[in-house]
């Protein structure tokens, strides 16, 4: 589903100055997984994340996501790899003029899906998610917990085959973030894969799932039913 | 209308809505550049008319007299002048042109003003010698030799006339158009602004439908269409401005000066799709070049 081959990211800093983000990283997620990117700031997380999205192009090296070859595609068929991606973020990224309904069928629109299929759609997600009695709630109306599980919702209305989720809990207290694991569990058992770049020691801990570590844009672990690290 | 036009649609809308003040002055900018860009090819028409007019025409003209001004020329003093022109070495060739015939010119020339030509007796217009030079410019020697001839009324040389005319009505024509140029660059300029503030207040949303995979063209739409509707609304107004004005002064000018003919309300009319074009072409350029950095991938 996805597959990082020696990928390299510099960033350009001022004149000549280079900042190494990932430095020959080779990863590979199969369909249906469930994996934790785990690294301190600067460590790379944000690049990985940002390269599957194709936000930021590899320098050198090969990058597939979804069937396609990141590093070939071209400008104009980047909305397509993206609808076969739901990312869900810290916070929360929800438009504050829509309803929680309307957040959710705005995704669908976007890309052209017809009314009836948006209306058939959008209930079955809220009801995943728990929040079928919020249709018609504004994002500030409700708790942090709620708006996250409205982007999950938004960012699976299309039934894409990869979740990205960076820091999906960065934003959230300890007993709600548990709520929103659960909820990222049942999406992965539908058989999407999820990706989810976290600093939350607990969560990662507690789920026993597959952990890739970063550290200085270099891989330096990679272990099924991980935890966290640092001498836990 | 499909979900997807209407979102567009609404979408630019409520972009022009929202910015009511820059909207009004970007309209209000194309407005007087596609005025003023509008008025100098009127004016290129007007010279257009003018000079297909002339050139067919001779140099030279002598009226003759016909007691209006001065004794009516005798039909052998007529025979004469004629001869003694067509004897002179710069002298092309000699056309008589009879008091009919000048009023036939003359209905013709001014078919589209019937009020003008039924003031006029077909008596009144002066028969004339119309000859044309080897030289244009050796005018003078015709206008010394003859302009005392007995008979003679007025010896005109057309051609100074349509110079003048030409070298005047160039000028203002060529500053009516760079000063259209920089207005529209002007209201270009301003139009991309506009794009860009728009962009900018609704950038969370542009950034979500980027992140679901919205295409480029469906979020980019809406922001030039909001361009391209200023644009059009001014083009339009611009047009209507035209409309209003031109034919009136153009007639007032024809009352006056009768030696031409002058544009009306179709030349206004056929200038309008060149207005549109010039005002929505100019909004849809600028919008997209705003729009290139701001909304990339």
């Amino acid at each position: 589903m996805i597959r990082l081959q020696n990928v390299t990211k510099t960033y350009k800093r001022g004149s000549d100055g280079e900042v190494v983000a990932l430095k020959d990283v080779s990863i590979e997620v199969n369909k249906g997984e469930f994996v934790f990117v785990v690294g301190p700031s600067g460590s790379g997380k944000s690049t990985f994340m940002k390269l599957l999205t194709r936000e930021q192009i590899i320098d050198e090296g090969e990058l597939w996501v979804a069937g396609k070859n990141l590093g070939t595609l071209r400008a104009w068929k980047v909305p397509v790899l993206r609808r076969e991606i739901g990312y869900v973020y810290q916070d929360f990224k929800l438009l504050s003029n829509k309803t929680v309904y309307e957040n959710i069928a705005f995704a669908l629109e976007v890309i052209g899906k017809q009314r009836r299929e948006i209306d058939r759609r959008v209930p079955e997600v809220l009801e995943l998610v728990g929040l079928a009695d919020k249709a018609k709630a504004q994002p500030h109306e409700l708790s942090g917990g709620q708006q996250q599980r409205v982007s999950v919702a938004r960012a699976f209305v299309n039934n894409p085959r990869i979740l990205l989720c960076d820091e999906p809990t960065g934003n959230l207290d300890p007993s709600t973030s548990v709520g929103i694991m659960k909820l990222l569990d049942r999406i992965n058992r539908t058989g999407a894969t999820v990706v989810m770049a976290t600093h939350d020691q607990h969560i990662v801990d507690s789920m026993r799932r597959r952990v890739i570590e970063l550290e200085d844009g270099v891989v330096v672990r990679d272990q099924s039913r991980g935890v966290y690290g640092y001498g836990s | 209308m499909t979900a997807r036009w209407r979102y567009i649609m609404v979408e630019a809308f409520i972009g022009l809505r929202r910015n009511l003040m820059m909207t009004f002055a970007v309209v209000l900018s194309v407005t007087v550049s596609l005025t003023l860009l509008g008025a100098s090819l009127l004016l290129s028409d007007q010279v257009d008319l003018a000079t297909d007019d002339w050139v067919g025409r001779v140099e030279v003209s002598i009226f003759l007299c016909d007691d209006r001004t001065c004794p009516a020329i005798t039909p052998e003093q007529q025979e004469e002048l004629r001869s003694e022109l067509e004897t002179q070495e710069v002298v092309a060739e000699v056309f008589y042109e009879s008091k009919r015939e000048a009023f036939e010119r003359f209905q013709e020339l001014f078919s589209d003003q019937p009020s003008l030509v039924d003031a006029i007796d077909p008596d009144t217009l002066p028969a004339s010698f119309r000859v044309r030079l080897e030289n244009p410019n050796l005018f003078n020697v015709i206008a010394d030799q003859f302009s005392a001839f007995p008979g003679v009324d007025e010896i005109v040389d057309q051609r100074e006339v349509l110079n003048q005319f030409l070298r005047f009505t160039n000028v203002v024509r060529n500053a009516a158009l760079i000063v259209a140029a920089i207005q529209l660059v002007a209201a270009g300029v301003l139009i991309a602004n506009t794009i860009r503030v728009a962009a900018f207040a609704r950038r969370e949303q542009t950034s979500v439908m980027r992140l679901v995979g919205a295409s480029n063209w469906y979020i980019r739409l809406p922001f030039v269409l909001e361009g391209v509707m200023a644009g059009l609304i001014g083009a339009l107004a611009s047009w209507g401005l035209l409309y209003a004005t031109v034919p009136r002064v153009a007639g007032n000018l024809s009352r006056d000066i009768e030696l031409m003919p002058f544009i009306g309300a179709e030349q206004v009319i056929l200038v309008g799709p060149w207005l549109l074009i010039a005002g929505t072409g100019i909004a849809a350029f600028s919008s997209i070049v705003a729009l290139r950095r701001f909304l990339d991938v």
